[in-house]
């Protein structure tokens, strides 16, 4: 078929009114002046318009024949089915309303969830032959600093040895484990900003394959030697938020501590980075390493083990090959440094390391881990949910379908093909679910949004791409169809299936099998159960909750203002005394504000990671493997806290940074590590990095609390004194009384007016600190909760839909049971039985399905231990409870019924 | 008188045929023009012009425009376009070949 066809037929299906008349006119001019020609031949006006039309042929079937010539008769077909599908969905507004609200909410509850497990976990990153790519280790980010046998984290030279050694790399490229939250002067500015900064090898770019969309990438050049290469690149999105855009940004420099950063290219838009859910601002070279604060030390550190490696695999080689490469050289690299520790324990470690290569293809993710398991929960429960929804429209269109059984029954018998119309009822299914599903992706659109917000615990929202894009419309569009077949054949076959004279000479046309409809009540008692195992995970899930947040901290979590404070912009070291006593004047001057009662520094504060180390405490085995956490601590930490000191007593001027180091013990410390039957108190220890020399003495002894998660086992920790273990600073923390925001901006000012450039940034309280630990929990409880009464919500729709229905069949027979004596409390059971019997079979399915379920998400839940009955018994009766509503109006409405009206129906 | 009908496939070489001849024509010349050059031997079922000549606007052969005719009445006439040119070329060539050897075959004693 030519183009200039194509077009022609295109523009005939545009005009196919116009065409149609033109054609009319047409035959009827001809008809006319033969029947002229015949009558000036003298025929009789009557004779001549017969022969006329005779000799000219059927008009339908030649009208018929020249529309088919145009080739849009499918087409055609489908369109009458969609006007005829269209009209019928307008018959029923409030069942195609009923279809169309589960169908968006059920299609776009599964974009929505897909879109997020999509970023999270399935699209590879934006750059160039993702599937090369590979990373030494599982890409943990939470490193063994003091260990031999560390394989996710390594120090820079040993990237170094590796590049130049490994035979399996055509490039291999270093990015610091970390991103480094930095403020910055962006030139011409007074301000400094919040700038996230990445520190990468120089070859990361082009190991990656990304290329720049102004100026250039980071090069090896830029890597070559310590200090010199204060060059940036920064991301799309920094320029154009930060810098709005500038057009001139190569010219223009930002400041970090006392070095000035030239920005020599700008990184595409869609390049994130290689972790997802971080999205840096700059990314910095490692040879500047020491000039992005905080000080670090890394770049010659044959041990600071630091950076992840991404190696991009040479062509044709395997990871097999990869990896037994990388494990041998790993050991040369390692054993060969100078400043290696041969010390048998180290030795036996590194006998043991074995280098893990994992594919880079998606990128690494923090998030992954947090929100893969939720997310593939939430799938499944939201496809639950379109299950129920499906069953629904399934049960609405059979109860539809039988109702119109005389329409079928009589295009039957007037020769239209079953497959006909079977067609013609997929169509309208098909039609109902693509509104269903546009509607669908605007609810999609929405709730990613709401969902974004929900998972982001900080001010910021996590920088993850959500929006609906090709795959997702691909995954929303695939939903759709197979909503559409799940819910649109069985009524389509059911309801053409029939007897057509029986149905025809049955005047009723409501014989007595279709009234028991046993699929419409196999579809009831299928949504039951779904919405019974759903229920009861939403009840779980919520227990759970309710259970972390009855879990004691251990400190006080009302009533504290938590700020971040980057004293790294002053560039003093933290061991500086005037470091020291800026953090002591802050402290003491904050406490003295009116409405303050306490305040402090400390280098975490619940739920921002641990520094941690095995202790040597003398009388006690030494056990490697047995982690203390070390917080390092302002004076009035137990006071802001609010933690008891069960014995001994807190850090006070006295400990200075050249007294006897001491330090205070945890509860649980003080049980297991300490000798029994000693008095911790005056006991002397110290951590592997300090030589007995230098040890401290236990000063105190405070309550356990919990560290990182709520639901983490007991913790040991030891607090040390700001003072002998100098610590940058960041978290400051303030117990107050009365109006927060009041608080906040004294607190502010005096921290200004102490030191008018320190940037203070998260404000916000120790109580949402402890709930957006739990973001994850309360996410999946809500969630469930929601979508667990959407999948009740929408049952009960059902069996309403399913009795009202059965009730107006049964019209006539109730009038007569009436008629011959039945009570109305009689036939109102007759009804209600018929849904407390449809809810128990549900029950009495879903109830092993329940058990099922709660194995399965087992490892979510949170003090409970097995199957919770009190919460089976819940959904249980909430269900039945919603069911016999759901039945009652029907019910109501059947012991009505006036026998008189009734035996004259129909 | 009794007639024969059109064989099959070569209506549209007929109406090509006839609008070479005439250069614009409506369906209603067309179908007298038929019946009178072939002196009445071949009959057509009037109306089967019309899907015939949807087929062949489609294909571009022939161009449509609504004119007025002698007796003052809107018809729409048809006229050939350059490929239709061609086709009818296209067609004769092929039915003279099929004829003629149809021909033969009929002649061979």
């Amino acid at each position: 078929m030519s183009l200039n066809e194509a077009l022609r037929r295109i523009q005939m299906l545009f005009q196919g009114n116009r065409f149609q008349q033109d054609l009319e006119e047409e035959m009827r001019l001809h008809r006319e002046l033969r029947e002229e020609e015949y009558i000036e031949r003298g025929e009789n006006p009557e004779v001549a318009h017969r022969t006329a039309n005779q000799k000219f042929g059927n008009p339908t079937v030649l009208r018929e024949k020249s529309y088919r010539a145009w080739g849009w008769n499918g087409l055609a077909t489908v369109l009458q089915d969609l006007r005829y599908g269209m009209r019928s969905m307008m018959r029923s507004p409030a069942l195609t309303l009923v279809a169309l609200l589960s169908l968006a909410l059920g299609i776009g509850a599964n974009t929505a969830i897909f879109s997020f497990l999509d970023a999270v976990m399935l699209r590879s990153l934006p750059i160039k032959d993702p599937k090369q790519l590979v990373l030494l280790g599982e890409g943990l980010d939470s490193g063994q600093t003091d260990r031999y046998g560390s394989t996710d984290l390594y120090s820079y030279p040993f990237f170094r040895q590796l590049q130049q050694r490994n035979a399996v790399f055509s490039d291999v490229a270093a990015v610091l484990s970390m991103r480094n939250d930095v403020h910055g002067t962006v030139d011409g500015r007074d301000e400094t900003e919040l700038i996230h900064a990445q520190i990468v090898s120089g070859n990361y770019f082009a190991t990656l394959g990304v290329q720049p969309v102004m100026g250039r990438m980071l090069n090896e050049a830029d890597d070559s030697s310590e200090g010199d290469h204060p060059v940036v690149v920064i991301s799309d999105t920094w320029w154009k938020r930060g810098l709005a855009g500038d057009p001139n940004v190569l010219n223009r420099k930002i400041k970090l501590g006392t070095t000035t950063f030239n920005i020599v290219g700008v990184a595409p838009a869609e390049f994130f980075g290689t972790k997802v859910g971080e999205k840096p601002d700059i990314w910095v070279p490692a040879s500047m390493i020491q000039s992005v604060p905080p000080n670090w030390n890394y770049y010659k550190q044959n041990f600071s083990q630091s950076f992840l490696i991404v190696g991009r695999l040479k062509p044709g080689t395997t990871i097999k090959q990869a990896t037994s490469n990388v494990d041998v050289l790993y050991h040369q690299i390692i054993r060969g440094f100078s400043d290696v520790d041969t010390s048998k324990r180290n030795m036996e470690h590194l006998d043991e390391a074995h280098v893990q290569l994992t594919s880079m293809a998606t990128g690494i993710s923090g998030l992954r881990q947090t929100f893969s398991e939720p997310l593939k929960i939430l799938m499944a429960i939201t496809a639950l949910v379109l299950l129920i929804a499906c069953a629904n429209i399934a049960n609405l269109l059979l109860a539809r379908s039988t109702v119109r059984v005389r329409e079928f029954a009589v295009r039957q018998a007037l020769g239209a093909q079953r497959g006909r119309l079977v067609r013609q009822l997929l169509t309208e299914s098909l039609l109902l679910a693509t509104i269903g599903g546009m509607l669908g992706v605007a609810f999609a659109a929405f709730a990613n949004r709401l969902l974004l917000r929900m998972i982001s615990s900080g001010p910021d929202v996590i920088p993850l791409d959500v929006s609906i894009n090709m795959r997702l419309l691909l995954f929303c569009m695939a939903i759709t169809v197979l909503t559409a077949l799940i819910f649109g054949c069985i009524p389509a076959l059911r309801g053409t299936r029939i007897a057509i004279t029986e149905t025809l000479k049955d005047g009723r046309s409501t014989s007595n099998t279709n009234v028991r409809n046993p699929l419409g009540k196999s579809l009831i008692v299928l949504q039951v159960a779904i919405s019974l195992v759903l229920m009861v995970g939403a009840i779980l899930f919520i227990h759970s909750l309710a259970n972390l947040n009855k879990v004691d901290t251990g400190f006080n979590r009302e009533g504290v203002l938590r700020m971040e404070i980057d004293a790294t912009v002053t560039n003093i070291k933290p061991s500086d005394p005037r470091m020291i006593s800026m953090f002591r004047e802050i402290e003491e001057r904050v406490s003295t504000l009116p409405g303050v009662k306490a305040a402090s520094f400390a280098a975490f504060f619940y739920h921002q990671g641990t520094w941690n180390n095995s202790i040597h405490v003398p009388g006690v085995p030494y056990n490697e493997n047995i982690d203390v956490n070390h917080n390092v601590i302002g004076d009035g930490y137990f006071k802001t806290m609010q933690i008891p000191l069960l014995a001994g007593r807190s850090f006070g001027p006295q400990d200075t940074s050249t007294s006897q180091r001491v330090a205070i013990i945890s509860e649980s410390v003080a049980k297991n590590l300490f000798p029994a039957g000693v008095n911790p108190i005056g006991h002397h220890y110290y951590t592997p990095s300090e030589q007995p020399a230098n040890d401290r003495v236990v000063i105190g002894i405070a309550k356990d609390v919990k560290l990182r998660n709520l639901n983490e086992e007991q913790q040991y920790i030891d607090y040390f004194p700001s003072t002998q273990s100098p610590w940058g600073f960041q978290h400051f923390a303030v117990r107050y009384d009365g109006d927060v925001t009041m608080i906040a901006n004294a607190v502010q000012q005096t921290i200004h007016s102490i030191n008018r450039t320190l940037p203070i940034g998260n404000i916000t309280t120790l109580d949402k600190q402890v709930a957006s630990s739990i973001t994850n929990q309360r996410l999946v409880a809500q969630l469930s909760a929601f979508f667990g009464a959407l999948a009740v919500f929408l049952s009960c729709i059902g069996i309403y839909g399913l009795m009202s229905y059965m009730v107006g069949r049964r019209t006539n027979e109730i009038g007569i049971r009436i008629a011959i004596g039945a009570t109305r409390a009689n036939v109102r059971w007759l009804v209600m039985r018929e849904i407390v019997l449809l809810v128990a079979i549900g029950v009495a399915i879903g109830i092993p399905a329940a058990f099922a379920g709660n194995h399965i998400v087992g490892s979510m839940l949170f003090g409970l231990n097995g199957m919770d009955v009190a919460s089976l018994l819940c959904a249980i009766l909430a269900l039945l409870g919603v069911a016999i509503v759901a039945g009652y109006l029907p019910a109501q409405r059947a012991a009505r019924v006036d026998p008189m009206v009734a035996l004259r129906y129909e | 008188m009794k007639r024969d009908e059109i064989p099959p496939g070569t209506l549209s070489m007929l109406i090509l045929k006839a609008l070479s001849l005439h250069g614009s024509l409506h369906g209603f010349e067309m179908a007298n023009f038929i019946q009178q050059s072939s002196e009445d031997v071949l009959q057509v079922e009037e109306g089967s012009l019309y899907p015939a000549l949807q087929r062949m606007l489609i294909k571009g052969w022939v161009t449509a425009e609504w004119g007025v005719t002698d007796g003052n009445r809107r018809a729409r006439y048809y006229k050939l376009t350059a490929s239709g040119r061609k086709q009818l070329a296209t067609e004769l060539s092929q039915f003279q070949r099929v004829f003629g050897a149809i021909n033969r075959i009929v002649q061979t004693a």
